[in-house]
């Protein structure tokens, strides 16, 4: 049996409806900041909870954008955490400003109790990654950043549609960032992301900033970025952002049925603490195993096709040699990335696939 | 007068795409199909056949073509306390990506040519200067000789913004060739249009391709090896196969324009309040905008405009005079030729799928505007 982790070819088995609202789509030439994508943006936003949202070219680049406009740039520090996908990082670096970790906890986001002691004069923002599509402690972050005047950025591009005790991912910070990349939980065909917020002064200056600055066609207010979501690709959201419900509580349902299954195998296999009240969304299904390679290999050869998120921590990539971290400076980090393991968690798998991994990953420890 | 009723948009993108859209759509599903939505096979196609397009060793495709230029002065080592010398008449994402890596625009006035004054740049030169951006606005050449040898005198980086100008060729060269690197803009008003965002930049020097490959896909050389802080901007794979389609007419419509063009110089060449482009031997402009100044701009736009003939402005407002700029301390008066320019420019209908009847209906309500009188 096969397992997959990519899921797009089932996704997208029957693209016939896609195809007939693309060809209409085409001939109407509206590709730039068309009406598919201001409605695009007024359906997500009601997704998530926000009064608004602003289409952006990646996820990445809605961070750059959010800590730009907030006026984050060279001379600052931006708090975040080496475990995630490097592209957050990235972003803060691109703003000019310096990266600075804090290590993560046991959900693979950052440990709120570590924060402060990075805090400096220059700290200008926080930018908690809520990785995996767990959802790092805003309520803790939002404190310490009311306390000590900082701006908070959410990296939500792996949690659409998590919360905490009903409250959507966004709530805490300035705004929250999203992914629409072909693999996660809301996909469209190409790269893409959006920005959530609660402040409607903020949106809009985000809107000119994606878009040259332009107020109308002729009017510069400020020098911008030009990263839109394509319009064509709001015309794939929209016809996609109805399933997210159902997609996300079929995530949750094999991610519970992992949870279950996985709880005998411990100490070998340790399933992460979920907290209570958080809405986990499962963009990945990250366990810590013992032997991890060795089972990687094992599931990889039986059909299996678990990946690694990722084998080394930001702070030890050669990008971050001039931040001047060491190994060891990280452990929780440093240990996860040696000992974790993600297994396919698709809505687009059957109960009897999702039963074959548990199989594998049991026979291995057997 | 049945001319008189006869309607010539500006663009026609909808009209562009109807009689393609089926081979544009079994374009997408190929990729659909295989599902490398990022980074596929159709963007490393594209990239080889731009380069060839170009006559460069390298093309990398981006996500727009502000990325480009933008990609093009980080690979660069441009960034803050650096100064870039770009022209003030260009569409404001020529400076802003500038600034956008925390360097300064210097501008520098253009000539008639709508271009940079090569005469004047040595005056806009300073300590901090590390690259000249010229535009080859409009689709024409900059004259990247002269240029070339400011920035040999100086030690500067020479940065095409050729986002206007897909195959346009100076001296026998294609744009893009004649740099550093180049940066092209894919937009769909662009003469080679993607369905959305899109740029690629081209370049014969190996590590600075190299560097932007990195830049525009989050520093990755693998998925597990981040060499560099970057970005994510990336040609999305389903506009690339689009693209590719549209390659295979790109002659064509370059033709068409320029077919236009000449058509509009020849049958206005002795219209009396109007300014037409001019062709030199050296140069092959492609027309991406048909840029004419007018006296009486703003009448004869809305006059136009009765008469069904929808033109544009490219661009009324220079850029040193946008509120954008104005930390950089630039007056009004401080670059004649481009603001008086800006004041008299519009921008004639030059899309390959014109008719003869409408660029007559043009030429036509031109003239009958200055035989009026006012």
């Amino acid at each position: 049996m096969r397992v997959p982790f990519s899921y797009l070819d089932r996704q997208f088995a029957d693209v016939d409806a896609y195809l007939a609202d693309l060809k209409a789509f085409v001939r109407t030439g509206d590709f730039t900041l068309g009406k598919p994508l201001t409605e695009f943006e007024q359906r997500f936003a009601a997704l998530s909870g926000m009064p608004h949202a602003v289409g952006v070219a990646s996820g990445t680049d809605a961070i750059i954008l959010s800590l730009k406009i907030r006026g984050v740039g060279a001379g600052d520090e931006v708090i975040t955490t080496p475990t995630t996908f490097i592209a957050t990082v990235g972003a803060i670096a691109m703003t000019g400003a310096r990266p600075v970790f804090v290590d993560s906890e046991n959900g693979f986001v950052i440990d709120p109790e570590k924060i402060e002691a990075a805090i400096t004069p220059r700290t200008k923002a926080i930018v908690p990654v809520h990785y995996t599509g767990n959802v790092a402690d805003m309520p803790a972050i939002a404190d310490i950043a009311a306390r000590r005047r900082l701006l908070v950025i959410e990296d939500a591009c792996q949690a659409i549609a998590a919360a905490i005790d009903g409250k959507p991912v966004g709530t805490w910070g300035a705004t929250a960032c999203f992914s629409l990349h072909p693999l996660k939980n809301l996909n469209v065909w190409s790269d893409g992301g959006l920005i959530v917020t609660r402040d409607g002064d903020l949106a809009a200056k985000l809107r000119l900033y994606r878009n040259h600055g332009l107020v109308g066609r002729d009017e510069v207010a400020l020098f911008g970025h030009n990263s839109r979501l394509d319009t064509l690709q709001a015309v794939i959201g929209n016809r996609l952002i109805p399933t997210v419900p159902a997609i996300t509580d079929r995530r949750i349902a094999y991610a519970g049925r992992y949870d279950r299954a996985f709880a005998e195998l411990a100490p070998r296999v340790r399933v992460p603490i979920r907290r209570p009240g958080v809405k986990h969304v499962y963009h990945l299904y990250m366990l810590r195993v013992e032997r991890r390679d060795a089972l990687l290999a094992y599931l990889n050869e039986r059909g299996v096709e678990a990946k690694v998120h990722y084998p080394i921590p930001v702070h030890l990539q050669a990008a971050a040699a001039s931040l001047g971290y060491r190994r060891g400076d990280f452990p929780v980090s440093e240990a996860d990335a040696a000992c974790v393991i993600t297994l396919p968690a698709h809505p687009y798998l059957t109960d009897a696939e999702v039963d074959y991994a548990i199989e594998q990953v049991r026979s291995f420890y057997a | 007068m049945t001319t008189a009723s006869l309607n010539v948009p500006y663009v026609d993108i909808a009209g562009q795409h109807a009689s393609i859209k089926e081979d544009l759509l079994s374009a997408i599903s190929t990729v659909i199909d295989r599902g490398d939505f990022v980074l596929g096979a159709e963007v490393e196609e594209l990239e080889r056949r731009f380069a060839d397009l170009c006559g460069v060793r390298f093309a990398v495709a981006v996500g727009s073509g502000a990325d480009a230029l933008t990609f093009a002065l980080r690979a660069l080592d441009v960034g803050p306390g650096d100064e870039v010398i770009t022209a003030p008449n260009s569409f404001v994402a020529s400076a802003a990506c500038i600034a956008m890596v925390g360097a300064t625009p210097v501008f520098s006035d253009v000539g008639a040519d709508y271009n940079l004054d090569p005469a004047l740049l040595e005056g806009a030169v300073t300590a901090r200067t590390k690259a000249i951006l010229p535009v080859h606005l409009t689709g024409r050449p900059a004259d990247l000789d002269a240029i070339g040898a400011v920035a040999r005198a100086h030690g500067l980086h020479v940065i095409e913004d050729a986002a206007q100008a897909v195959a346009a060729e100076y001296r026998g060269r294609r744009v893009g060739s004649l740099g550093t690197a180049g940066g092209f803009s894919l937009h769909p008003l662009k003469t080679l249009n993607a369905c959305g965002d899109g740029g690629i930049l081209t370049t014969n020097d190996e590590a600075v391709a190299e560097r932007v490959r990195l830049l525009r896909n989050n520093g990755l050389a693998t998925r597990e090896d981040c060499r560099l802080w970057a970005l994510n901007s990336r040609l999305d794979t389903i506009q690339a196969a689009m693209l590719l389609v549209k390659l295979r007419h790109l002659e064509a419509w370059t033709t068409a324009r320029r077919r236009h063009a000449a058509y509009y110089q020849r049958e206005l060449s002795n219209a009396a309040g109007i300014e037409l482009p001019v062709d030199r031997p050296h140069e092959k402009a492609v027309y991406h905008t048909f840029v004419v100044q007018a006296d009486r701009r703003d009448e004869l736009k809305r006059y136009l405009g009765e008469r069904g003939v929808g033109t544009s402005i490219h661009y009324p407002v220079p850029i040193h005079l946008t509120r954008a700029a104005a930390g950089l301390g630039y007056e009004a008066g401080r670059f004649a030729v481009a603001e008086r320019q800006a004041r008299r420019i519009l921008s004639l209908p030059v899309y390959p799928d014109l008719r003869e009847e409408q660029l007559a209906h043009v030429v036509g309500s031109v003239r009958s505007f200055y035989q009026r009188g006012s």
